[in-house]
């Protein structure tokens, strides 16, 4: 899945205040399109189709924890890096649980903006150069198979 | 009777056991339910501050008693958001250090920086008795990380600070200063209070035992600081006290923890 242009950014966190907090902060210091859910459901279904380059999620939440969340994000897009913004203050769980995902970045709440920019900064960059590597080596096997073709045409010609 | 004495001493240590236990979860919870909002607020705060600085240079181009006018009201409210600003930073602070200080123990002793963990419990005790008891910090950043149980390392070490505070009538000082040595480190806890009669010498480090009125102190505090100290981390507790100069509690801990924990931790486990 690609993105093209403004970089995709999912904010998830059943606290509203939250969303619009971080949401508030990145339109005035980025020109991310933010992508904000109060119900983790609803942003599994969103990530299913749509692209997007990093996801910020809570740890707990109804429903679906941070973890479970970005399982299935990990699942629908493996290149789009993930955060996990927690305020929860027994942090092994969420430890415990971060090789499952591959997590990108951990913050604790309360969070410092100018500490989550530079994660999602670089969660954008690190998705984009995986995104980019990606297609590289498809270029790389597409022209490694003509290359191959050619070869055996060659050999076809002249025996 | 004297295994009555005992039984009692011990059933009132475990019930006091229990309720700093409590005491921790319900911490730990209020700091979870804290630190939502305050990150909110900070947050929010930044960019009210940033867009007033926006606003203030596209105010340069109004002219006349209207750009006057505009321009106090974007000084005004920069001078509340910078307000608040202070205030939730201090929030923040505070939640921090409930946060290191509630922080759950896990089965396994751990190596946490000492010098964080007295400088997290301080912050607790400071706002329990304002400006009448002053509180020094002298320990050194450059304390070597030390195993233990942090969670109950801050509990003996505030129930001693809190005592020493305790034992000041009118203004004093707590002075905490703490030194390496050889595999150990020694943490003094001193205060101006009025000191521990040397009758009461053997006595005081003894569940049951206090000087307090009813209602301000259970005498266990100390107990439980001994028994922490010295029966889970293998340390020291002792004091030097002269009456009316006041009293240096002194605790020694080894700084790692060679081949115990293991055998302590059955009998402490079950407490959760």
């Amino acid at each position: 899945m690609e993105t093209n242009g403004n970089p995709v950014v999912l904010l998830v966190d059943d606290e509203e205040m939250v969303i619009t907090s971080v949401r508030a902060f990145l339109s005035l210091e980025t020109d991310y399109q933010i992508e904000g859910f109060t119900d983790p459901e609803r942003a599994a279904a969103y990530i299913k189709d749509r692209p997007f380059d990093v996801i910020v999620s809570d740890y707990l939440m109804p429903k679906l924890t941070g973890i479970q969340l970005l399982k299935r994000a990990k699942d629908a897009a493996p290149e789009a890096s993930r955060i996990l913004l927690t305020g929860h203050a027994d942090k092994q769980s969420a430890i415990d649980a971060i090789n499952d995902v591959a997590l990108f970045q951990y913050i604790e709440k309360p969070w410092d903006n100018m500490q989550l920019l530079l994660a999602i900064q670089g969660g954008i960059e690190r998705t984009r150069l995986l995104r980019d590597l990606r297609d590289r080596m498809a270029e790389l096997a597409a022209a490694n198979d003509s290359l191959k073709d050619v070869h055996r045409r060659l050999i076809k010609a002249f025996l | 009777m004297k295994e009555d004495d005992q039984i009692e001493a011990l059933r009132r240590q475990l019930a006091e056991e229990h309720s700093m236990a409590q005491l921790g979860r319900l911490l730990a919870g209020i700091v979870h339910e804290i630190n939502t909002p305050i990150g909110s607020i900070l947050s929010n705060n930044q960019v009210v501050l940033r867009s007033l600085e926006m606003l203030k240079s596209d105010l340069e181009q109004l002219t006349g008693e209207k750009q006057a006018h505009a321009r106090a009201l974007v000084a005004s409210c920069q001078s509340l958001a910078q307000v608040d600003k202070i205030a939730c930073e201090r929030i923040s602070y505070i939640v921090r250090g409930l946060k290191s200080f509630a922080r759950a123990d896990a089965g396994e002793m751990q190596w946490v920086d000492l010098a964080d963990q007295i400088a997290a419990t301080l912050k607790l005790v400071q706002g329990q008795f304002g400006r009448r008891v002053k509180f020094e910090n002298e320990v050194p950043a450059t304390l070597p990380r030390i195993q233990c149980h942090p969670g109950k390392l801050n509990q003996a070490l505030l129930n001693i600070i809190v005592n020493g505070a305790q034992a000041i009538e009118g203004e004093g000082r707590v002075t905490i200063s703490a030194e390496p040595r050889e595999g150990r480190v020694t943490i003094r806890i001193q205060d101006t209070g009025k000191g521990i009669p040397a009758s009461a010498r053997d006595r005081i480090l003894r569940a049951g035992y206090t000087t307090k009125p009813p209602g301000e102190g259970t005498g266990l505090g100390l107990a439980i600081s001994r028994q922490i100290i010295e029966d889970l981390h293998g340390g020291a507790l002792d004091f030097i006290s002269a009456p009316d100069q006041g009293t240096t509690f002194i605790i020694e801990l080894p700084v790692e923890q060679v081949n115990r924990g293991d055998e302590r931790q059955s009998s402490s486990a079950s407490r959760g």
